[in-house]
């Protein structure tokens, strides 16, 4: 009976958990801004600047991922709604997006290094570039389990409680992610000289 | 009753203990003791020397719980008498005070005795403000100290626990919190406000360049003295030239390096400013000198420089510490690896006339060793053009 | 929450019900997602590595005080860390690095926030468990694998990090420049990484769970100044950790792919590095934004322990718990912006120095506050000496006298001199070392009943305190003495110089004071371990305590209440309250049952029960005051 009681309050006692998410992101937004003050601190101290153009492949990421959030909006609106067909389709197409950000974050790499921009730099304001991008991107993978976490909720069809805390969870990360890379890429282009 | 266990426990891990020493013993004299017959002496005295000890604390246990025994037994005996059993709060109360009267003598021993060891007066300009500024701070926090250790102890006595009494219900009072929060902060302003302009005054900036300026190298684990010479310019430097030879990277298509001078003593006349140029070549190391109340971290690629005008020569320095063997020091401070506590090197403060005559039979920096390497050098380089020239040829 | 009792009512038994019941041994004791079991948890890994740490410094004290002699023991235990039986020097330094390392960060952060921590948040904020138990479970394991791999480094050939528990590069980028910097500073990151994922899991879960969790009538300002404590620690820990993440992130970056970050202009050993432009600065100031943050999650918990024991034993609130919760707030922000006084000397722009040195000055009004409520609480009390009280009444005395120093060396001026040497050790240890780890044995003795269900023996805990206590001031007070005579910390012998030779006989004292200490904590390992199997069984509420925590069975039971969980009605420190028969009124006592001990000051917010209360004293004439 007792057991009963606190397995029922397990479940239902999401709030907290919801609120964890909000704690873990002050303290991922703490890690990008102790990461962009080493930037300024770095920057200023040496004098050495970024001093490129940054590739434009990151603007299409940029558009990409806010493309992203939009069908993640539009997702877990279906899922209020009780339209679970949508709900998953706009999930997947979510999903698709964010690793089609990864895959150009990764070619703006690749053009980085045509262009002579290495990560190993004698000036470490260009390798900062690269630091900024794969800690943003090993947030990416973050956000897409919690999706395909969500996903597989919305196909094993679990109650509709637990289906909208796992949206709001995957959402909630998801957008804060969004929100970090524009604070990194306006953040980098008002650095670019 | 816990006491009781204790007590069979403790004769049994006597037992235990001795069992394992012996046993330990044994084995360990006789594994070296096929090695090598020598080895055995060494290893058993070694082996006993430890055995020995470990018997005192084992003894030093026993003697513990058997007092704890005994006081178990007393207070069942007083228990079943109907007397009372022991009052542990007036005995801990008792020893708060006697810890208090120990602790405030102790204090004032360690501060007469050990007080007077540590640093003499400053023989520094910068460094007499500055003791000044630890006098303040000291008389401000020893009675603090004192006041606040002797409350502490002192109501542990005379409030220690009894059933007669009640503990007065005080739970809070805003006058005072607000007299004990307004005065810590007006002293702290004081200090902070004297602090801040000692700090401005030790670091000021608008003169950057000393009377003369010398550069001190860190590197593990020594440090390379290069005076100016004739000029009294340094030459610059770039570590990418460092050598065998060329020890801290002097550039020598710089003029002002040419007349550079090397130095193994760290030779400065008496009431002049100083400024040290501070750099590192491997980790980061620390200038310290702590009798010219003088440190700055040594940091690789990044440039310091602290300045200082010293007031006693080593000779009166000497006289006043009643030491004819005195040397003021300049040693490393920041944990550099594993030679770092032995890199120092020997301070000397001199007249401007011994000062003089020590910097004039000083070598240069440039000697012949380095000038046949550069030559070598230079006639390296346009052999590697010419032969770039037969590359492209190809 | 009050939605937990909601649930209570709705919930009938089914058939499922008992299929939980029976937890099998990997799921109570190794997996478990309890928080009492995962405090246990912490405590006894925190244990364990505090008497690590612990004979590492009779190591090097030893070392300290005869550094001419050898003990071929040590070559036996040691190998080639001990050649001929005397320390080398750069193992000296992996012992200074790895006791600084485990004291701060393994003992003093995971063992005494996550088992203090642990324990009393869900207990005494009346929660069911922590918000995620199951995260707080990876915390744990999280922290263990951070210790397996933290101690691992010692089987290391090139023997383990060794560039001090501050790791400045370039000496921790380079292997060069020392073999601790090898593959044991590799271990030493690894392991700091999980430590910190570790103590982010933690602190999320502290932070949520006494913000959304607490049971009804438990307001903010009704909770207990030890969850006021845990709580500030908990968000100070999430906002500092990510910084040491980020700056340990680049150190691996320049030390596995090459990347100058920190490195610049380095020739080591006449050879010619490639690194170049990079700042060695930016570390330590990345470190220190977490660093000093990370001094105050080492004390901040232990005063918020000291708060309620002092209390308890007393039998009188603590004084100006207002006052007491708004220095902790204060001490916390404060703490964010202070970091720059650990680096005064590192040619640091003057006047950024002179900022700093202001803000550091400021954080010790707060202290002070916290000081002088301390004594007030003593002042006219009625102490009761349980072993807890005596080891909080140690901690407000080396808070005192470590703290004072603090003055000097927060004093930019004063710094040049002072920086980097003995007094600094003096200072810290004082201050944040015994101070607290005394906070910690304090809440062990108090809440040991609460873990175990038993009592540790009270006569041994005395002597464990007076050896400590006398120990602890004998090491460290004579050390600020060496400080001012210029004496530099992290030196492996004083024999090169000769003007540090006469504190030769210092430093065996100081030893011997040191082994003495050390000898102590066995009669603390011997009475815990006695206890948990053998000691006194306890009562509900051995000490007559007011906090929720003493209200729950002593049985340890999944959801801690059986039953609703209690409500709280006033707040913890009702302690020999004039007018109440008991001098201990817990937080689950309605005011309308103590009529005769009610002040209107209890109804601040409460106009019904402030209208009752006048009509009871009207009914009930005015009696005399109790003094």
């Amino acid at each position: 009976m007792m057991m009963a009681q606190l397995q029922q309050e397990d479940k239902l006692n999401l709030a907290p958990k919801k609120f964890n998410m909000w704690i873990f992101i002050f303290t991922s937004f703490m890690f990008f801004a102790a990461l962009t003050s080493g930037f300024i601190v770095y920057s200023g101290g040496s004098g050495k600047g970024i001093k490129i153009i940054l590739p434009s492949a990151f603007m299409y990421s940029t558009a990409v991922i806010i493309l992203s959030s939009v069908t993640f909006l539009i997702a877990s609106r279906a899922a209020k709604q009780l339209q679970f067909a949508k709900q998953r389709m706009f999930l997947w197409i979510t999903a698709f997006l964010g690793i089609l950000f990864f895959c150009i974050q990764v070619y703006a790499w690749k053009i980085l290094i045509d262009m002579g921009v290495y990560f190993i730099n004698p000036n470490a304001s260009q390798s900062f570039i690269y630091v900024f991008t794969s800690m943003h991107l090993l947030h990416i993978l973050a956000g897409l389990g919690l999706l395909f976490n969500a996903l597989s909720g919305s196909y094993k069809n679990i109650p509709q409680v637990k289906n909208l805390f796992r949206m709001e969870f995957a959402g909630i990360f998801w957008h804060f992610v969004d929100i970090i890379w524009i604070y990194l890429y306006v953040f980098l282009l008002l650095n670019q000289y | 009753m816990a006491f009781k266990n204790i007590f069979k426990f403790k004769t049994l891990s006597t037992a235990v203990a001795a069992m394992l020493l012996f046993a330990t013993t044994t084995v360990m004299a006789e594994a070296p003791a096929a090695a090598a017959a020598t080895a055995d002496d060494a290893s058993t005295t070694m082996w006993t020397g430890v055995g020995y000890y470990v018997l005192l604390f084992v003894l030093l246990a026993t003697i513990v719980g058997i007092v704890g025994k005994i006081l178990r037994v007393y207070d069942l005996t007083a228990q079943i008498q109907g007397k009372k059993a022991i009052n542990w709060n007036n005995i801990m109360g008792v020893l708060c005070i006697v810890f208090l009267l120990a602790g405030l003598y102790g204090s004032y021993w360690e501060f007469t005795e050990q007080g007077t060891m540590s640093l003499p007066a400053a023989a520094s300009i910068h460094g007499v403000d500055l003791d000044n500024m630890f006098s303040v701070t000291f008389i401000i926090t020893v009675i603090v100290f004192f006041l606040t250790q002797i409350c502490l102890f002192w109501f542990l006595f005379k409030y220690r626990g009894s059933d007669k009494r009640k503990a007065y219900f005080y739970p809070h009072n805003n006058t005072i919190e607000k007299i004990w929060t307004v005065i810590p902060a007006i002293v702290l302003t004081v200090l902070v406000i004297t602090g801040f302009f000692t700090w401005k005054k030790i670091t000021n900036t608008t003169e950057v360049k000393g009377d003369i300026n010398i550069d001190v190298t860190g590197h593990q684990f020594a440090w390379e003295l290069r005076y100016p010479g004739k000029d009294g310019k340094l030459g610059t430097k770039d570590y990418k030239l460092t050598t065998g030879t060329n020890k801290v990277g002097v550039d020598f298509k710089d003029k002002n390096s040419l007349d550079d001078q090397i130095a193994d003593t760290l030779v400065v006349p008496v009431h002049k400013s100083i400024r040290l140029n501070i750099i590192a070549q491997d980790v980061i190391h620390s200038v310290y000198m702590p009798h010219f109340r003088v440190q700055i971290n040594a940091v690789p690629g990044l440039p310091t420089y602290f300045k200082f005008t010293p007031t006693l020569t080593t000779n009166e320095m000497r006289a006043k510490v009643e030491d004819p063997k005195f040397e003021y020091l300049l040693y490393c401070n920041k944990i550099c690896g594993g030679g770092h506590y032995n890199m120092q090197k020997v301070v000397r403060v001199v007249s401007q006339a011994e000062y003089d005559g020590w910097v004039a039979a000083q070598k240069p920096y440039f000697n012949d060793a380095l000038k046949k390497e550069l030559k070598m050098a230079d006639a390296k380089q346009p052999k590697a053009l010419g032969q770039n020239r037969l590359a492209l040829n190809n | 929450m009050s939605t937990l009792a909601v649930h209570d009512h709705g919930v009938e038994s089914h058939d499922h019900d008992h299929e939980h019941h029976h937890d099998t041994f990997i799921s109570k004791y190794i997996f478990s997602m309890d928080h009492k079991m995962i405090a246990k948890q912490f405590l006894i890994t925190g244990i364990t590595m505090a008497v690590i740490a612990m004979v590492l410094s009779i190591l090097f004290r030893i070392q300290l005080a005869y550094p001419e002699k050898t003990f071929p023991l040590l070559e036996t235990l040691l190998g080639h860390f001990a050649p001929g039986g005397r320390l080398a020097p750069e193992f000296y330094l992996s012992l200074v690095t790895i006791h600084g390392t485990i004291m701060v960060f393994f003992v003093l952060t995971a063992g005494l926030s996550g088992t203090f921590s642990n324990l009393l948040i869900p207990l005494q904020v009346g929660a069911r468990d922590m918000a995620s138990p199951f995260l707080n479970m990876l915390s744990y394991w999280f922290f263990f694998l951070a210790s397996v791999i933290m101690l691992s480094s010692f089987m290391v050939q090139k023997g383990p990090a060794s560039a001090g528990w501050t790791i400045y590069p370039p000496l921790s980028a380079l292997p060069k420049a020392m073999p601790g910097s090898g593959e044991g500073m590799t271990l030493w990151l690894i392991s700091m990484v999980l430590f910190v994922a570790s103590s982010l899991m933690g602190g999320i879960n502290y932070v949520s769970t006494v913000l959304n969790m607490r049971t009804k009538g438990m307001d903010l300002w009704k909770m207990p100044l030890t969850i006021w404590a845990f709580f500030l620690t908990a968000i100070l820990g999430v906002l500092a950790f990510p910084v040491l993440v980020a700056g340990v992130v680049l150190l691996i970056f320049d030390r596995s792919f090459g990347t100058s970050f920190y490195l610049s202009e380095i020739v080591v050993q006449g050879q010619v590095m490639p690194y170049e432009g990079g700042s060695p600065i930016l570390f330590q100031h990345l470190f220190w934004f977490l660093g000093h943050p990370e001094v105050y999650i080492v004390i901040m918990p232990a005063l918020g322990i000291s708060s309620e024991i002092i209390s308890t034993n007393s039998r009188k609130p603590i004084f100006g718990y207002h006052a007491m919760v708004y220095s902790l707030i204060g001490i916390s922000v404060l703490s964010f912006i202070v970091w720059g006084h650990h680096m005064f000397v590192t040619g640091m722009n003057p006047f950024l120095g002179g900022v700093f040195m202001i803000t550091t000055l400021i954080i010790a009004v707060p202290s002070a506050v916290k000081t002088f409520n301390y004594l007030a609480t003593l002042w006219r009390g009625n102490i009761r000496f349980t072993p807890a009280m005596l080891f909080a009444i140690g901690l407000v005395s080396f808070f005192i006298s470590g703290g004072l120093t603090g003055l000097f060396l927060g004093n930019a001026a004063l710094d040049i001199n002072l920086h980097d040497t003995y007094f600094v050790v003096a200072h810290f240890h004082l201050v944040m070392g015994s101070a607290a780890i005394f906070g910690m044995l304090a809440g062990v003795y108090h809440w040991f009943p609460k873990m175990f269900g038993r009592l540790m023996d009270e006569k041994l805990g005395y002597l464990h305190f007076w050896l400590t206590f006398i120990g602890a001031y004998l090491v460290f007070f004579p050390m600020h003495f060496m400080g001012l005579d210029g004496v530099p910390r992290r030196y492996y012998a004083f024999t090169e110089f000769p003007s540090m030779a006469r504190w030769l006989s210092v430093n065996v004292f100081i030893t011997w004071a040191a082994i003495l200490s050390a000898l102590a904590q066995v009669a603390f390992l011997f009475n815990f371990i006695y206890s948990i199997f053998w000691g006194k069984k306890t009562t509900q509420n051995p000490w007559n305590s007011n906090t929720l925590e003493w209200t729950a069975p002593i049985e340890h039971i999944h959801g801690n209440w059986p039953g609703e969980i209690p409500t709280v009605y006033r707040w913890p420190y009702d302690y020999s309250k004039p007018g109440a028969a008991e001098d201990f009124i817990p937080q689950t006592v309605p005011h309308s049952q103590t009529m005769s001990s009610n002040l209107v000051h209890d109804f601040e917010d409460n106009e019904a029960g402030l209208a009752a209360f006048h009509e009871w004293v009207k009914a009930n004439p005015p009696r005399e005051e109790v003094k």
